[in-house]
């Protein structure tokens, strides 16, 4: 006979772990079995960047502290995959064939690295920079001064760069499109943390694609790129993207052509089965519409709603929405919602200030829908915060670029209401959406 | 748990209690000492002013923090038993996230050491938080619920 458990929870990260401590603030008794290919307890995936540059050690990875699965009371399954589920018995079943019945079930199985077909590429022993054990096989291989080729100058992409810099490797980024970190950035913003890693010793080449790849054994080889240049590298980083892992949800009947989609209670189309992270699209209060939001904090915010309405609470996921926090080489750029608006129906006020400071703030209309700060990043959550209330910015339009604008500027009867509220959870707050601000 | 309730009637833009929580997040809790010779740690409420109207806000420790929820590494969360919304400087890696998503702009960045961030803990030593005993006004209220 197989056990049978309340929840069964299917990764062990972001989305996993916060609903494990949601699905514990309302039912204290129920069984939960949770289940993690990785070798590892619970930790923060983007931080193998920090891991590898040495600023913090092994012991400051994990994203609970020891002993968190026995005081949650989680019957924690350390390495065990997921091979499939059968959502009409409701069972799963894992590689070392256990099966195990649920009630409810939770997929939080995140992202994979998207690798395109370059050739020649089958017979390189690259790496991805997505886990702890591709943590350790940088570590190792930039034991010795090692020429580093990253291909793909997104978060990863680059984060990967800045680690393998730290190591005191040769390191080059190729990226297809025209600069650095297109999606998080905008142009502006993009020069600038190019020109910090420039100045770094990184070596960027951009609207390049590689075009072939040759293996010159050890791991080694050498790039040709789409206008014929040549490099030769000890290690190769793939980055060029990632995609939702949604292999097990389509295994168990569901179609995922843009990732595993849910409704606004974090449920899948099949009974009691549910999903969170970076493996679901799931609604962007900016765009109005799902969209996968491969971020930390939306993830996180998905598991513990996900977790939440599994324990039977019904309490609707409240949106969420792109937003990056990034800092290369001292100069932070935090930016959120729209930063690149197509030219129709978008209005843009932005501010450069010698020194390194730039802040921009994207219109629709009266509502803000999108926010870039580089610098002195300090109080650039008050935006976010407007952009996810939608908040009609007519009045205080001249003062979005300062540095200072807070609620000061804000109506009285607004300031007074979002303080208060917020002790409430700030989601609810609606005031500058309904008065405008 | 308890809150700090600004009222900006009252608040007369001294900024004497951004100066308290300076010293008392100090390392000797020595108001000369933390200006002038020990590495100063940044304040954790901020005066907002425009004009004739200011008033004090620092962390209001959000039933639902987003800071919480955000972050990357799990330094910030929430006491249950206090309430209380607080980070660890020991675990925090300074990627700012929590910045980006405090609806306050109460997280800053504190690199003096290593990175990381500072905010309001309520003054854990003390009886009042060192900025509500320390406005001359009573502009800010210590209020418990
Ligand atoms: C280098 C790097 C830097 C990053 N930096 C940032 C950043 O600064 N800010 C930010 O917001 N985001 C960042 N991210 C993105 C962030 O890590 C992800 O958004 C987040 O990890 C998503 O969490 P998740 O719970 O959805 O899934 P994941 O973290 O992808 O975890 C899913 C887990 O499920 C497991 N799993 C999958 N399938 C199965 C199965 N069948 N059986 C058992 N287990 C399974 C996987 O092994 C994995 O451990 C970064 C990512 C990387 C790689
Ligand atoms: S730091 Fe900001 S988001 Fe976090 S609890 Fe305080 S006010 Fe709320
Ligand atoms: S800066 Fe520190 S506290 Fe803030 S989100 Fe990052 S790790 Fe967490």
């Amino acid at each position: 006979m197989a056990a049978r458990y309340d929840y069964a929870i299917v990764g062990n990260s972001a989305a996993a772990i916060n609903a494990c401590d949601a699905i514990r603030s309302v039912d204290r008794e129920g069984s939960i079995v949770l289940f993690a290919e990785e070798k590892y307890r619970c930790y923060s995936r983007p931080l193998i960047s920090y891991l590898v540059a040495g600023q913090i050690e092994s012991k400051g990875m994990y994203y609970r502290p020891s002993g968190y699965y026995r005081s949650m009371r989680v019957e924690f399954r350390k390495g065990a995959r997921v091979e499939a589920v059968d959502a009409g018995k409701k069972t799963l079943t894992t590689a070392d064939n256990e099966k195990v019945k649920w009630r409810k079930l939770l997929l939080a199985t995140g992202f994979k690295p998207f690798i395109p077909p370059v050739p020649g590429l089958e017979d390189v022993d690259y790496i991805t920079f997505v886990n702890w054990d591709d943590a350790k096989r940088m570590l190792a291989r930039t034991a010795k001064p090692a020429r580093v080729l990253v291909v793909g100058a997104g978060l990863i992409g680059m984060k990967a760069a800045e680690a393998a810099e730290a190591r005191g490797a040769e390191v080059t980024v190729v990226e297809k499109m025209e600069r650095v970190l297109p999606q998080a950035l905008d142009e502006q913003a993009s020069r600038m943390v190019w020109e910090r890693c420039r100045e770094a010793g990184i070596d960027i080449v951009t609207g390049q694609g590689v075009a072939a790849l040759e293996s010159t054994g050890g791991g080694k080889g050498k790039a040709t790129l789409e206008d014929g240049g040549e490099i030769d590298f000890d290690l190769l980083v793939m980055a060029v993207g990632v995609r939702p892992r949604a292999e097990l949800a389509e295994g168990a009947g569901l179609d995922c052509p843009h990732g595993i989609e849910v409704d606004e209670h974090q449920r899948t189309s099949l009974e009691d089965v549910f999903a969170a992270g970076d493996a679901v699209s799931a609604m962007d209060i900016v765009l109005g519409k799902p969209a996968i939001n491969a971020l930390w904090p939306v993830a996180a915010l998905q598991g513990k709603y996900a977790g939440l309405n599994m324990a039977g609470r019904e309490v609707p996921y409240p949106g969420c929405n792109s937003m990056n926090a990034v800092e290369f080489f001292g100069l932070p750029v935090l930016s959120a919602g729209v930063v690149n608006p197509p030219e129709d129906g978008y209005e843009v006020i932005a501010r450069r200030v010698d020194g390194g400071d730039y802040r921009k703030v994207v219109l629709q209309g009266d509502v803000i829908v999108g926010m870039l700060v580089a610098g002195r990043v300090e109080r650039a959550g008050i935006l976010t915060s407007l952009i996810q209330e939608r908040a009609n910015v007519r009045r205080v339009k001249n003062f979005l670029l300062e540095e200072a604008f807070g609620h000061i500027h804000l109506p009285r009867s607004v300031r007074q209401e979002r303080i208060k509220e917020t002790a409430a959870g700030i989601m609810k707050a609606g005031a500058a959406r309904d008065e405008g601000v | 748990m308890i809150r700090i309730v600004p009222r900006e009637e009252y608040c007369i833009g001294c900024r004497l209690c951004e100066i308290h929580c300076i010293v008392q997040h100090s390392r000797s809790k020595n108001i000369i000492k933390a200006f002038k010779s020990e590495r100063r740690p940044v304040k954790r409420v901020e005066v907002e002013e425009e004009g004739h109207v200011s008033f004090a806000l620092q962390c209001r420790h959000c039933e639902e923090a987003p800071c919480v929820t955000a972050c990357l590494s799990g330094a910030m969360s929430k006491d249950p038993e206090t309430g209380a919304v607080v980070n660890d400087p020991e675990r925090c890696v300074g990627c700012w996230t929590c910045i980006l998503v405090c609806p306050f702009g109460a997280v800053r960045r504190d690199e003096a050491e290593r990175k990381a961030v500072g905010k309001c803990d309520l003054c854990p030593d003390l009886e009042v938080p060192a900025c509500v005993a320390n406005c001359p006004n009573e502009a800010l209220l210590m209020v418990e619920e």
